[in-house]
C-alpha cells in the first residue's frame, strides 16, 4: 500500500487535514493536490465537524509547488496550477472554520494555503512568504487570497518584494493571526484554539463564514482560474525556466 | 522642478523644489507624468525629494491669481497616480519628512513606500473647501476603506509610525538619507529579479485589486473638480490669501521698525 499524500483525521467536532509528503517538505505535486482535494471534499460532507486544522507532516508546512515534474511541459504546469486554484476555492468554500497550523516553512503556494484558511497560527521562527518573483514566477493564484487577507496595499508590497519572513513578521503584516514563541508550544496552542472555536454554534459559524465569503468575493472561481493561466504562461518564459532549473540544480 | 536620472534599469525622479517643501505646481506635475511615461527602459522608478521633505502638497499660491491652476493641479495629480500605477516599472518612494494631501496621493500611487517614523501624513484640505476625493480610490486600496475615510474626512495629520501601522508606509528608516539609501537598495534587488514575472505580478495585482478598473479615478477627480470655483472654496481660499497678506504686511512692518 502506498503512503497517502494527504490524511484526514476526524475527532468530531475537530478534524485535522495533513499534507503528508514530509520527505519533499510537503511540496504540492499534482497527485498530492488531488488527494488533498479528495480529503477536502470528504470534509465538505461532514456536518458533524466544525473546525478543520490544516497542517504539514514533518518539519515543513509546505515548501510550495513541486515544479520539477512539470518544468518542461506547459500543459502539465497549467494543470498543476489549476489544481492549486481549485483546491484553494474548495478550502475556502468548506463549511468548517479552517485553521492553518504553520509548523514550519510555508512558501509560495504553501503560504497561499495558509492564507486561504480562515485563521493562521505559526511560531516565531517559521519561514513564510512568497518568493515567486525571485524565481521569475508570478504568484497569480495566491494574489487574490492575499489581497483579501491583508489588504491590497500590503499584498502588493509583500508579493513584489518577494523573499521570506519569520512568523513574527508574518503576524505583523497580517498573514498570521497568532504567533507562539516556539514550535514546542504550537500543538498545544492550536489544540486549545480549535477547542474554543468548536464551542461556537456550528450554524452561526457556517452562516458567518458564508456571508464573509460572499462579501469579499472569495467564491469568484474565474479570478483564480485566470491566475492559474497567467502563472503558467509566466512559468514558461525562458527567464523563469532558467532560474528554476538553477535552483533545482 | 523635476529631475530625472537613469542608472541602468533604475530611473530616479527627484522632486526638486526644496525651498517650497516640494509643493506641486501644474508644470511640476506635467513634468512628473512625463518622467513616468518616458521611463520605458526603467524596471524600477525611485521617487525621492531634494531636501528633507517629500512633498507639502499643492502650491496653492499658484491658484491665487490663476483660476485654472487648481483644476490643472487636481487633473495632473489624478493623471500622475494613474500613470504610476499603470507603469510596468515598480515604483518606490523614499518619502521622509512629510507627504501632505497631493504628496500623500502620490505615495498612494507607489508600489512601495519608505519613510521616517516622525514624518507627517494626511489631508488637511477640507478646511480650505478642497475635496481630497481625487486620492480616495488608491488611498482606500493602500490602507483599507475605514482608515481612508478617517484620513480624508479629518484634517489631522498622522506620523510615520502610524502610517506604517496603517500600511500607507511599508518600511521605516531613521533619517531621510537612510530612506533614500534603502529605496535604492530595494531597487537594486528588484532589478535583479526576472523582469517578466515582476511586471506580470504588478499588472495582475492591478487587476485583482481593481486599481485602474472602471472609471473610479475619473469619478474621484470629478468630485474634487466639482467644488472648484464654488462659493465655499472661494471664500475659504480668499481667507487664506488675506491671512497671507496680513502676515506678509506684518513682516514688512517689523523689518521697517528694525531699520
Amino acid at each position: 500500500m502506498t503512503t497517502p499524500l494527504a490524511t484526514l483525521d476526524i475527532q468530531a467536532p475537530i478534524a485535522t487535514l495533513s499534507l503528508n509528503r514530509p520527505d519533499a517538505r510537503n511540496a504540492l505535486s499534482t497527485p498530492m493536490l488531488a488527494e488533498l482535494r479528495a480529503r477536502v471534499d470528504e470534509l465538505q460532507a461532514r456536518p458533524d465537524v466544525t473546525v478543520a486544522v490544516i497542517t504539514g507532516a514533518g518539519k515543513a508546512f509546505c515548501a510550495g509547488m513541486d515544479l520539477k515534474a512539470v518544468l518542461d511541459n506547459n500543459e502539465l504546469a497549467h494543470q498543476l496550477l489549476v489544481s492549486l486554484a481549485d483546491l484553494t476555492l474548495a478550502i475556502r468554500a468548506l463549511p468548517q472554520v479552517t485553521l492553518a497550523k504553520v509548523n514550519g516553512a510555508a512558501i509560495g503556494g504553501g503560504c497561499g494555503l495558509a492564507t486561504v484558511a480562515d485563521l493562521c497560527v505559526t511560531h516565531a521562527d517559521s519561514k513564510m512568504g512568497f518568493p515567486e518573483v525571485d524565481l521569475g514566477v508570478c504568484p497569480a493564484v495566491v494574489a487574490p487570497w492575499l489581497v483579501r487577507k491583508i489588504g491590497a496595499g500590503r499584498a502588493r508590497a509583500v508579493l513584489l518584494r518577494g523573499g521570506l519572513m519569520s512568523g513574527t513578521q508574518a503576524q505583523a503584516i497580517g498573514i498570521a493571526d497568532h504567533v507562539v514563541p516556539t514550535l514546542a508550544e504550537l500543538d498545544g496552542f492550536v489544540a486549545a484554539m480549535a477547542q474554543r472555536l468548536s464551542a461556537g454554534g456550528p450554524e452561526a459559524l457556517r452562516a458567518t463564514k458564508s456571508l464573509l465569503n460572499t462579501i469579499d468575493g472569495s467564491l469568484d472561481r474565474e479570478i483564480v482560474r485566470r491566475g492559474a493561466q497567467l502563472s503558467a504562461s509566466v512559468l514558461a518564459t525562458p527567464e523563469a525556466q532558467q532560474r528554476l532549473r538553477a535552483k533545482m540544480g | 522642478m523635476i529631475r530625472v536620472e537613469d542608472v541602468g534599469a533604475v530611473r530616479t525622479i527627484r522632486l526638486d523644489r526644496s525651498e517650497k517643501r516640494n509643493a506641486l505646481t501644474p508644470r511640476m506635475l506635467d513634468e512628473f507624468v512625463a518622467a513616468i511615461k518616458t521611463s520605458t527602459h526603467a524596471r524600477v522608478i525611485v521617487i525621492e525629494p531634494v531636501g528633507p521633505v517629500f512633498c507639502a502638497g499643492f502650491d496653492l499660491s499658484e491658484c491665487r491669481d490663476d483660476a485654472g491652476a487648481l483644476p490643472s493641479l487636481l487633473t495632473g495629480l489624478a493623471w500622475a497616480t494613474a500613470t504610476m500605477r499603470a507603469s510596468p516599472a515598480i515604483v518606490i518612494a523614499a518619502a521622509p519628512g512629510a507627504a501632505i494631501a497631493g504628496g500623500c496621493a502620490i505615495l498612494c500611487g507607489c508600489d512601495l513606500v519608505i519613510s521616517t517614523p516622525d514624518s507627517k501624513f494626511g489631508y488637511p484640505v477640507v478646511k480650505l473647501g478642497i475635496s481630497p476625493a481625487v486620492s480616495a480610490p488608491l488611498l482606500s486600496l493602500a490602507v483599507g476603506d475605514g482608515a481612508a475615510r478617517a484620513r480624508m474626512l479629518s484634517t489631522d495629520l498622522i506620523d510615520g509610525q502610524a502610517a506604517h501601522h496603517l500600511g500607507l508606509v511599508h518600511e521605516l528608516c531613521d533619517t531621510p538619507e537612510a530612506c533614500a539609501a534603502r529605496a535604492h537598495e530595494l531597487a537594486a534587488t528588484l532589478i535583479d529579479k526576472p523582469s517578466t514575472g515582476l511586471a506580470a505580478t504588478k499588472s495582475w495585482l492591478n487587476e485583482v485589486d481593481g486599481s485602474l478598473a472602471g472609471n473610479t479615478i475619473r469619478l474621484a477627480l470629478e468630485t474634487s473638480l466639482s467644488l472648484v470655483g464654488g462659493e465655499e472654496q472661494n471664500e475659504r481660499l480668499a481667507e487664506v490669501w488675506s491671512q497671507k497678506r496680513d502676515s506678509e504686511a506684518a513682516k514688512q512692518r517689523d523689518r521697517e521698525e528694525k531699520k
